[in-house]
């Protein structure tokens, strides 16, 4: 008997040893990741410096490998036209950032957020910072541009050189469409790009927009005067959106029919600075998975079944914005001219 | 988790050692429940139509895992074990809606919904009592599809108990079990200790992504998985009619995704997902007299769910001013809590024997949850609580019939008063039971659905998620006939049921202006608006409706047979975000018919060896999805062989099994993202060796288990 007591009194001290073992903290020390990220960030600026003068290109991302062989075409057009500027590219998602950074069998890429690289580039006191956004409206993710410059502008974490900051001179480069005046200089590029197709049937482009609920500085606007500037070109062409209100596929059919366009051939084209799962899918998606016959409006039916089953001719094209150089050369155009910021704290463009 | 600290538990757990299958044949006429009513009685008697799986199918049958148990032994589970959790679903109704029990005690936490069935470990079951259809009057919420209860096994004898058992199979599937039981005078301590690993696998490694199909994906059918568990009871006999005990769990589950993807799209992961669970109780049991027998229980349980992170990753956070930022980097090796459900509950109940022939259980119940979220909720916590009285009355009112009612009566510190009551009646006549119910079943809105607030991005969308205190219970009816015959070798029951859930909580687009002002600033930059704003609101309902045969022949001490089959049909209104109204669609994962059957034979060739066989087998028919496709009809086999050695009346005896999955090697290979109608990983075999020790000299165990592969890639 007493063998067994003390079996259980052994067997009751492994158990709470294996307790003790286990029982490890659950707080792991995070305090300093802020700080040790940005100071990968700013080693990385130190490395690359060469200039005193930084361009920070600012898109959303993406995860697929078009879009990046897109960037990669843009930060090496950019670096070959802006002579005496280090550039860099920044990714505002941090999913896109997050897996862009750790996929194992394809290239590594650092795409920073706009946050890190600009500290680092303030870290690395340079004279002249052009924020450029590669957004096509100025919308809700422009908006979120603004905010990052703003931030680095006032020091928001405090650990800046205040002296440094009130003499850097910060631009900040337009999106695609920033105002009327772009809209007219982007349709006279499409049009010499696509005249040949729209002589023979309608040529229309699917941008994003922005929905109702926060249609920021009303910038929705953008896509109905480019449809309006390009058919000054020819009644052929067609703006719509997946998200703004009152602009999606079915207006967009709306307009062809008041148009008297009741067949032939629809080119498409994505209205994004890249092709990924919108231009892929909601605009180019063929197969049954894409066409909901019951509910024909359905954001689910892409616009190629769509116009396919309304008896049209699709034809998908699938290039992003960035992908084509004449538009490239738009943006390019916003970073040479950029606008000067002296006042962060207004909104800078709330429409009519 | 450390591999070495594991490796030192087995060790020191399997120094010991361990004895004799007690070949627990009961005889199913013998077999007693206590699930359906909270009280005693045969299985053929019991006023609650109950399904058990017994020990000695289990013994038989030789399972890995709960998922396995279910999945093959009964005809009404379906799963679809994945990414994150086992999709488990019990008559075209998910886990949140299906109450799990080990002894009795509701299994605790969740993520997403889905229980982590790692928690039971298969090889400590004796067996499990399964009663279809709401329970809430006796279990409270969540007893909506029905309760699993989980008996485990228990060591009463005076003396020392140990035993080790080993699987190993293919796709390095380990799974460990001990048990150390020692029992000396009023004093008596249990010891187990599990763990269950596998390396998971892929079915495909086609995968639709970036508008193509790519045919390197890197992504798992089911991701690589390694869980342990300790847990302890002490229980105290003070006098002979009270029993006292005191328990307590650790256990911890990594799930590790790929590491090697190259499709930032689809195959490229920044952590891995990590659980640790703990729980601590005391209770105990006093026979007042003949006539009664309160019980009382103090349960506290953590489940606590962590990222692991594998790179570096952004995620939400504050940064060194304290101010609300996307970009909050973690290193690879760092872990980020996402959230800590913890639960404490304090039950107290009796059972009483009345004149003219009833039986009243009643009791009260207490609970408290307390969730630490601190991303996802306002303040970084959250608590609900809520008070229950609730009373049973069996009544035998002539021999031939039975009539329970049951009544739950409930205070929520959220949706305030509730009841829930519960009518089951049975006719016998003899070997024949008819028995016809309606029951209610409700289930609580959980500290998540009403506290959560969180940004949540999926893809290129950004929701801001939002809790809601106002949110109902969501509640069922249910009602059931079945017949049953009972004899002496044959078993054979059919039931009908109907189930309709209403006030069913989802998530529902609400316009922004209703994300709080407190955190407009924060999310909404200029007050322009980011996001889509979504609550949970009690929104959806749902109708499952279908038939359960069941069909069991003994034709020998030693030759039996059965087989189970499931009729099911659903309609569901459910919430469409894209259009914001009701659609009506049939549950996802939904099967018209699932079957499975069973040959058993065992024979005693000598008196130190008796050989056992049982060849199974398991279907569905196509599974229903609204997206990504529907799941593919199967039709799976299983052999299974147990060798027994050593004569039944030894301290010491040794089984070994051995035993091929899906012999005919069927796989669903369907592209990924489309649903597969089975995980099932194709042909694998494996082999158990297990010692059993009762009341002996030390024994050195060998961990002898050979590794056999036989995995047939087509």
């Amino acid at each position: 008997m007493m063998k067994i007591k003390s079996i259980l009194i052994a067997t009751m001290a492994i158990v709470a040893s294996a307790m003790t073992f286990t029982s490890c903290s659950d707080d792991d020390d995070v305090e300093n990741n802020y700080t040790a990220y940005q100071s990968a960030v700013d080693t990385q600026v130190q490395a690359q410096k060469k200039n005193s003068k930084a361009i920070l290109l600012v898109a959303f991302g993406s995860t697929w490998q078009q879009a990046y062989d897109a960037f990669d075409t843009t930060l090496a057009e950019y670096k070959a036209t802006f002579n005496g500027y280090d550039v860099y590219f920044s990714f505002s998602s941090a999913i896109c950032i997050n897996r862009a950074a750790a996929a194992e069998n394809t290239a590594a890429r650092n795409f920073y957020a706009p946050n890190f690289w600009l500290h680092a580039l303030g870290n690395a006191k340079y004279n002249e910072i052009i924020v450029q956004s590669m957004q096509v409206i100025p919308g809700e993710e422009y908006s979120r541009v603004i905010n990052y410059i703003k931030d680095f502008a006032n020091n928001s974490l405090g650990d800046l050189d205040d002296r440094y900051l009130s003499k850097v001179t910060l631009k900040l480069g337009t999106p695609l469409l920033n105002n009327v005046e772009d809209v007219a200089n982007t349709a006279r590029v499409i049009n010499s790009l696509y005249q040949a197709q729209a002589a023979k049937g309608v040529v229309a482009f699917m941008g994003h927009g922005n929905p109702d609920s926060y249609d920021t500085y009303k910038a929705n606007i953008r896509y109905t005067q480019l449809e309006e500037a390009l058919q000054t070109y020819s009644p052929n062409y067609f703006v719509g959106t997946v998200d703004m209100p009152g602009n999606y596929k079915q207006d967009v059919l709306e307009r062809m029919k008041e148009a008297g366009i009741n067949s032939g051939t629809v080119n498409t084209y994505p209205l994004m600075s890249i092709a990924g799962d919108h231009a892929h899918n909601d605009m180019a998606g063929e197969g049954e998975e894409y066409w909901d016959a019951s509910e024909e409006d359905s954001e689910d039916n892409s616009w190629y079944e769509f116009f396919t089953h309304k008896g049209y001719s699709v034809k998908s094209n699938l290039k992003g914005l960035l992908e084509v150089s004449q538009i490239r050369q738009l943006w390019i155009n916003h970073t040479k001219n950029p606008v000067e910021l002296e006042d962060y704290y207004h909104s800078m463009y709330p429409e009519e | 988790m450390n591999a070495r600290k594991i490796v030192l538990l087995v060790f020191l757990a399997s120094a010991f050692v361990v004895r004799g299958f007690a070949q627990n044949s009961v005889d199913t006429l013998r077999e007693v429940v206590i699930t359906g009513t909270g009280t005693e009685h045969l299985l053929k008697n019991a006023p609650v139509q109950t399904e058990v799986i017994s020990r000695r199918v289990l013994d038989s049958f030789g399972a890995k895992s709960m998922e396995e148990i279910l999945g093959s032994l009964t005809a009404s589970f379906a799963f679809n074990e994945g990414d994150m959790g086992s999709q488990m679903q019990l008559n075209g109704l998910g886990n949140s809606y299906i109450l799990i029990l080990i002894d009795g005690k509701r299994i605790h936490g969740d993520v997403g919904g889905e229980n982590d069935l790692s928690l039971i470990d298969p090889h400590n079951i004796d067996h499990i009592e399964i009663v279809k259809g709401a329970q809430s009057a006796l279990y409270g919420s969540d007893a909506i599809a029905g309760v699993i209860n989980i008996i485990t096994k228990k060591h009463h004898d005076e003396g020392l108990y140990l035993e080790n058992v080993t699987r190993y199979g293919s796709y390095n599937d380990l799974r460990q079990h001990n048990g150390i039981g020692v029992t000396s005078g009023k004093w008596s301590s249990m010891t187990n200790f599990q763990l269950q690993h596998s390396d998971g696998w892929q079915n495909t490694a086609e995968e639709y992504t970036e508008a193509m199909v790519v045919n390197d994906s890197r992504n798992k059918t089911v991701n690589k998985f390694t869980n342990w568990q300790i847990a302890e009871r002490l229980t105290y006999q003070p006098v002979r009619n009270v029993d006292l005990y005191a328990d307590g769990m650790y256990y911890t589950k990594g799930i590790y995704r790929p590491q090697n993807g190259r499709y930032p799209s689809c195959d490229v992961y920044t952590y891995d997902l990590m659980y640790r669970n703990a729980s601590a109780s005391v209770g105990g049991k006093w026979k007042v007299n003949t006539s009664g027998v309160v019980t009382f229980d103090v349960d506290w349980n953590k489940h606590a769910y962590y990222y692991m992170y594998t790179a570096t990753t952004l995620t939400d956070g504050y940064d060194p001013n304290g101010n609300f930022t996307n970009y909050f980097p973690y290193f690879a090796g760092q872990k980020n809590l996402q959230s800590d459900q913890q639960r404490l509950m304090a039950n107290l109940k009796g059972v009483f024997q009345l004149p003219y022939k009833n039986q009243l259980s009643a009791g009260l119940e207490y609970r408290y949850d307390y969730l630490n979220a601190p991303m996802r909720t306002a303040t970084g916590t959250a608590d609900d609580w809520t008070c229950a009285l609730y009373a049973q009355d069996e009544f035998d009112w002539v021999k031939w019939f039975n009539l329970t009612t049951g009544l739950r009566i409930i205070e929520n510190g959220g949706f305030g008063f509730h009841v829930t009551p519960k009518v089951s009646t049975m006719f016998s006549l003899g070997d024949f039971r008819l028995r016809l119910g309606w029951s209610q079943g409700f289930k609580s809105p959980d500290t998540k659905q009403l506290h959560y607030r969180y940004l949540h991005t999926m893809g290129s969308s950004t929701f801001f998620n939002m809790g809601n205190t106002s949110l109902d219970a969501q509640t069922s009816n249910y009602w059931s006939a079945g017949l049953e015959y009972r004899g002496e070798r044959l078993t054979i029951s059919a039931t009908g049921y109907l189930n309709v859930l209403d006030n069913m909580i989802t998530l529902v687009n609400v316009p922004v202006s209703e994300i709080p002002k407190d955190v407009t600033t924060s999310y909404l930059g200029d007050g322009s608006g980011e996001v889509v704003a979504r609550q949970y609101r009690n929104m959806e309902d749902t109708k499952t409706y279908g038939v359960d045969v069941n069909v069991g022949y003994k034709i020998n001490r030693e030759f039996s047979l059965g087989g189970n089959y499931n009729y099911l049909d659903t309609e569901a209104h459910v919430y469409n975000s894209d259009h914001n109204r009701l659609d009506k669609v049939t549950i996802d994962g939904m099967a018209h018919h699932k079957w499975n059957a069973y040959v058993v034979w065992s024979h005693r060739f000598v008196p130190v060896y008796k050989l056992g066989l049982n060849l199974s087998t398991r279907g569905s028919s196509e599974r229903f999805y609204q997206n990504n496709g529907n799941g593919k009809p199967f039709q799976i086999w299983r052999i299974n062989t147990t060798h027994d050695f050593g004569r039944e009346e030894k301290n010491t005896s040794y089984r070994v099994e051995m035993g091929m999955d899906n012999i005919l090697g069927y796989v669903d290979r369907t592209i990924h993202p489309h649903h597969l109608g089975t995980t099932n990983a194709g042909r694998t075999v494996y082999a158990t060796f297990s010692i059993k020790f009762r009341q002996g000299k030390r024994f050195i165990n060998l961990i002898s288990t050979k590794k056999q592969t036989d995995y047939d890639e087509d």
